[in-house]
């Protein structure tokens, strides 16, 4: 479709644009002050007794306010991009204005932002302001999911305020998670088990928060195919996101039903990575205010 | 000759006085349209721009029928905190896949153009089909029929991506042919949810 090249069109803005300068200027110029205007044989008609055509030449303030216009368009198209590919003398452009703005950012925050994102955790949980900023981020990144009292929603997002963190719980781990988000794989059993085992896995499951089972007979398939991410114990995995089986939180439900539903269909929990999103600053801040020592309820 | 003997010609001859009349009021566009329409680098995409998928195609039309860009733009302005909220601002080349565009002019809600990738496909869903119930103060409306429906229902992709195709996307037959498979079981909320994770900023890596 575009067969002409750019350059054809900037000249044909360029040139468009002066045209349109000039015949402007030429039209008020003659109005004002050309000499001739007046049609002699054709006599203008006559209303209200004494009212013509060309009685009362324009008031001469409107020239000049059409003439500063024209001085300013001219000025404002030297110094600034609009005629064709000329970028103007100031050399201004919307990207270039907000790569200076973000340059002048830095050199007005960084230092302090550095400063924030290498303190000691401690350090930042203790100073107040510092803390609802980060709530401020949390609140903008991660509370649509996780709930804006970060107690975790619809038994499919994990509460941040309990102890049972599902990749772990240490800073570290955290803001692994936040950087570079997590992949949970739970593959469902029933079709190669049967609903017989799925019965007897859940059954066994529910019994390892107390560890009072004795010779469940779901015990022999947890061993075998659960134990490798879970644990012999069922205390889990956290470099897998193998949840620990023996506390009482569960992301998907407490209930039998949905503890069942999870051994027999499986779940995929996901994790977005925020690494592209967040700089080191507002992950250091979030870690922070995630593992303040008020967080868990 | 001077501008009042031309007023004078123009005003006795009405032929003359039309074409004055769209002479002067087709400038504007003659200077500011045209080029934007035929100039190679405002229709060029992108490095990483590349024409919708069928899925995303049909979530695209999803959110033009729903009325998306009513209350979210799709255009990330080049200032601070914009770029600073939502991620790169928003280049020419990258809409060049988008007919008509989605750009949007009002935000009750979010611009989505970076939205891609920040929630999970599983959230999208929920929150388009219930939004109160994971943002309880949210004044987004709910979109239930989208669970109903089937994403294809009219079985119009084909004839769609041909009529993109002859202008200019590069589909190819095999594309075309494999249109039906790709959306073959899909409901509507699962292309719209495509077609949103696949509003990314054009340095990131594009959804699988």
């Amino acid at each position: 479709m575009a067969e002409l090249p750019s350059t054809f069109w900037s000249g044909w803005v360029a040139v468009v644009t002066l045209a349109s300068l000039i015949g402007v200027f030429w039209l008020i110029y003659s109005v004002y002050f050309a000499k001739g205007g007046k049609a002699a044989d054709e006599p203008s008609p006559v209303w209200d007794g004494n009212l013509q055509e060309g009685e009362h030449p324009a008031p001469l303030w409107w020239f000049w306010l059409i003439f500063a216009s024209l001085v300013i368009s001219v000025i404002y198209l030297m110094l600034y991009p609009g005629l064709g590919a000329f970028g103007g003398a100031l050399n201004w452009s919307q990207g270039g204005e907000v790569d200076r703005r973000l340059n002048r950012y830095q050199t007005e925050f960084g230092p302090t932002r550095r400063l924030v994102a290498q303190a000691q955790l401690a350090t930042l949980q203790e100073d107040a302001r510092l803390m609802a900023s980060a709530q401020r981020i949390y609140d903008r990144n991660c509370a649509v999911c996780h709930g804006y009292d970060a107690a975790g929603q619809a038994d499919l997002f994990p509460s941040l305020t309990d102890a049972a963190w599902q990749w772990g719980g240490e800073a570290a781990q955290i803001e692994q998670s936040i950087r570079h988000g997590r992949l949970a794989v739970m593959v469902g059993w029933e079709a190669a088990l049967g609903e017989q085992a799925i019965d007897q896995l859940t059954d066994y499951t529910l019994t390892l928060r107390d560890g009072t089972a004795q010779d469940h007979p779901g015990e022999t398939a947890y061993l075998q195919y659960c134990a490798a991410c879970h644990g012999p114990d069922g205390s889990g995995n956290p470099l897998l996101g193998a949840p620990d089986l023996t506390d009482d939180a569960s992301l998907y439900g407490q209930s039998p039903a949905a503890i069942r539903h999870s051994i027999g269909q499986g779940r995929n929990g996901e994790m977005p990575a925020f690494g592209e999103r967040l700089d080191d600053t507002q992950v250091r801040l979030l870690v922070a205010w995630l593992t303040r020592p008020d967080a868990q309820q | 000759m001077n501008a009042v003997d031309l007023h004078r010609k123009l005003e006795r001859n009405s032929g003359l006085l039309i074409f004055g009349i769209l002479l002067v009021s087709a400038i504007g566009g003659l200077v500011q349209v045209l080029p934007s329409v035929l100039q190679d680098d405002l229709v060029t995409p992108g490095p990483s721009t590349a024409p919708y998928g069928p899925v995303e195609l049909t979530g695209r039309d999803l959110y033009i029928r729903e009325g998306c860009s009513t209350c979210h733009s799709q255009q990330v302005r080049p200032l601070l905190a914009e770029v600073k909220r939502y991620g790169p601002y928003s280049k020419a080349g990258e809409s060049a896949y988008d007919r008509p565009f989605l750009w949007g002019s009002k935000r009750t809600g979010p611009d989505l153009h970076r939205i891609g990738g920040k929630y999970t496909d599983l959230w999208q869903r929920m929150h388009l089909l219930d939004p109160r119930s994971l943002v309880p103060d949210s004044i987004m409306p709910g979109y239930p029929w989208l669970a109903e429906r089937a994403a294809d229902a009219d079985g119009s992709i084909q004839s769609k991506m041909r009529a993109l195709r002859r202008l200019g996307h590069p589909y190819t037959d095999a594309d075309i042919e494999a249109a039906p498979a790709a959306l073959a079981g899909l409901r509507e909320v699962d292309a719209l949810v495509a077609y949103l994770q696949a509003l990314r900023a054009p340095d990131r890596e594009a959804s699988p």
